[in-house]
């Protein structure tokens, strides 16, 4: 047990709230966790020593600027610390959008803690606890909206906090949801969405783990798909401190489609650690997940992919792709693709490679006279762009992608 | 502009260049026509500087410059430009940025500045029209999920860009359809003007009924066998190359 889990515990049992009951489910089972060491599959590459002895202050009143995506023209719920300084009431929403924040008690936020999430993650459990403030938001059904909905998490110095997302997709509804995260400080962030879609409906989601430097984050996104619904899921992951993901993304209905595309860039020291898993418990679905990362020195990445197809889930097409690019030698990468398969009917892919360059397309570049150091750049960087260029939301992917670049030149210098 | 003198060549073991001699001068066409396996596609690389194709003896000179002594970027910028018979798929590259670099490459090499997003925009616009790429081809990445017709027409965009004192192209009429031929052909002629040369590489006479070379060149078993007008192209297509001596590699 680390001093932080014992605090963070006893902090827990004096919470006295309308969620206290919802919670105590959740503290009865962190009680019986323990500490995750080297020997804990789920923790094996990632240290959680600097968690360990933490003693941040618990939240804050601090003011915070919510970095701005141009062009996005998103509804933006900001949280500074984990508090939500957005007045909702003031929200111009599109029709069939609700939004329900959590420091008043009513249906919605009664379903806060749906369980999309899996109860093993530890941390899960804690932002369980201590999550004082989160949002609901439900799309109503056959709701097409079109204007994203932004959620910001902005962690300043300091300061631990603890933000938590319902998102209810309705039937045959569509919406679009960003997750974006900031902050470079010393601090602690937990940040964990649930989304549940119902029958044919679709979500396109996006995770921006743009946390950096001294800051630790860990949170996940979990999705529970029902019959005929569409996941289009991108996460774009720094390393920071410690940023640590878990994404589950389960196929409760059949005929579901789940496409996640994962994008990490780590400048030098950084740690990333990414967990995902896929259950398909129901025949017909469809995932494709790849997974991309590009290194910098002495940055270290995890990649856990798991696919996990249960015996009635036939005709299951399952592909899953890792493939990193590692700047200097004193760049590591633990990647470990897993495939768990029970049915007899299926089609199933994985895979994980250190990407090497292209030799021919270097040389096609060179031939139209680019340098080679920009060449190899262009190619680099290239890499993980292609998984920009698939990302549906354009206007995002245009304020990403100079972000991104100039990210990675400073990594290719700093190698 | 040109000039090649007594060129061997080879890649890995096996030498595919043995003594080829020509000399292009401004303005000119010249097209190289020969079987499979003749050494057709080896001179394009060769001259670009392909890593592999190693120069065994030999020289090759543009405007009295020795090519085999620059960096394959270097021959690119002195104005060397090979359309490749293959072009590279570089699915997170787009081809905007592609040709953004490459084209403020060029120019940062004859001491020009750069262009502006604008002035760069245009110029794209004029060279896709110019071959009848749609515009949104230059948001793809490079060749990604291109048909072979729009990958080759693609090259020719490249070249009208890059405005190369040489281009070289190869077999840039395999695999296209007449109406598809005729595009790459226009665009290669709208770049005639009496001062950019051509090395026009293929197999078929085809091509050469809609670019019109000044002459025409026979390469067997890595030398130039024969050479003349247009005309030695028509004799090709009527009896083929197996006139060509004993021994030629099908």
């Amino acid at each position: 047990m680390s001093q932080w889990l014992a605090h963070v515990i006893e902090r827990a049992a004096n919470v006295d709230d309308w969620l206290s009951p919802v919670r105590a489910n959740a503290l009865a089972q962190l009680k019986q966790k323990e500490w995750p060491g080297r020997r804990t599959e789920a923790w094996r590459y990632t240290s959680l020593h600097k968690v360990a002895d933490l003693n941040l202050q618990a939240g804050s009143q601090a003011s915070a600027e919510a970095p701005q995506v141009n062009g996005l023209n998103s509804i933006d719920l900001v949280f500074v610390d984990g508090r939500l300084t957005t007045d909702i009431a003031q929200l111009q929403l599109p029709a069939g959008i609700s939004i329900t924040a959590l420091d008043a008690k009513s249906e919605a936020a009664d379903a806060l803690f749906a369980k999309v999430k899996p109860a093993h993650h530890l941390f899960g459990l804690i932002n369980d606890v201590l999550a004082q403030q989160g949002i609901v938001i439900d799309v109503a059904e056959g709701s097409q909206v079109e204007q994203p909905i932004r959620i910001v998490n902005v962690a300043t110095d300091g300061v631990e906090s603890h933000q938590r997302t319902l998102v209810r997709v309705g039937k045959g509804a569509r919406a679009t949801i960003i997750e974006h995260g900031a902050g470079n400080e010393q601090s602690l962030n937990t940040v964990f969405a649930e989304y549940d879609i119902a029958d044919n409906a679709k979500l396109e989601h996006y995770r921006l783990a743009l946390q950096e430097d001294q800051a630790i984050h860990v949170g996940g996104s979990h999705f529970r798909l029902h019959n005929e619904s569409k996941l289009n899921s991108t996460l774009v992951g720094y390393g920071s401190q410690l940023t640590r993901l878990d994404v589950d993304i389960e196929h409760a209905g059949e005929h579901a489609f789940a496409k996640f595309n994962n994008i990490y860039l780590l400048a030098p020291h950084e740690h990333f650690d990414l967990h995902s898993t896929i259950e398909h418990a129901q025949p017909n679905g469809t995932t494709e997940e790849n997974a991309r990362g590009i290194i910098g020195d002495k940055a270290k990445a995890v990649f856990n992919g798991r696919i996990h197809i249960h015996r009635d889930a036939q005709k299951t097409l399952a592909e899953l792709n890792n493939r990193n690019l590692l700047l200097s030698r004193g760049a590591q990468i633990n990647t470990k693709p897993e495939l768990e398969i029970y049915a007899d009917d299926v089609q199933c892919a994985h895979g994980a490679t250190v990407a090497e360059i292209d030799e021919e397309a270097l040389y096609y570049m060179l031939t139209r006279g680019i340098d080679k150091q920009q060449a190899l750049v262009m190619l680099n960087f290239g890499f993980v762009q292609e998984l920009l260029f698939q990302m549906p939301n354009k206007a995002l992917a245009d304020w990403l992608q100079p972000i991104l670049r100039q990210r990675f030149e400073r990594m290719m210098e700093q190698k | 502009m040109l000039t090649i003198k007594d060129l061997h060549a080879r890649v890995e073991e096996t030498t595919i260049l043995k003594g080829l001699n020509l000399e292009v001068k401004p303005g000119e066409v010249h097209a190289i026509m020969g079987p499979n396996g003749a050494g057709k596609s080896t001179l394009g690389y060769v001259l670009s500087g392909r890593e592999g194709y190693e120069v065994e003896s030999g020289s090759a000179e543009l405007d009295g410059k020795d090519l085999f002594d620059m960096e394959v970027e270097e021959r690119a910028q002195a104005g060397v430009f090979l359309a490749f018979q293959y072009p590279v798929e570089i699915p997170g590259v787009s081809n905007m940025e592609f040709m953004k670099e490459s084209v403020n490459a060029m120019r940062e090499a004859r001491g020009e500045d750069a262009l502006s997003s604008a002035e760069f925009l245009k110029k794209a616009k004029e060279a896709c029209k110019h071959v009848e790429l749609p515009l949104d081809f230059l948001k793809r990445g490079v060749n990604e999920g291109f048909s072979g017709g729009e990958k080759k027409r693609n090259e020719i965009m490249q070249m009208i860009m890059l405005e190369p004192k040489l281009a070289i192209l190869d077999e840039s009429d395999s695999g296209l359809d007449v109406d598809a031929l005729q595009v790459v052909a226009k665009g290669v002629n709208s770049q005639r003007d009496g001062n950019r040369s051509f090395i026009v590489v293929t197999h078929y006479q085809r091509l050469l009924d809609y670019i019109e070379p000044d002459y025409v060149h026979i390469l067997s078993q890595g030398k130039i066998v024969k050479s003349g007008g247009p005309e030695l192209a028509k004799e090709v297509e009527a009896s083929g190359y197996a006139w060509l001596k004993e021994g030629e590699s099908a």
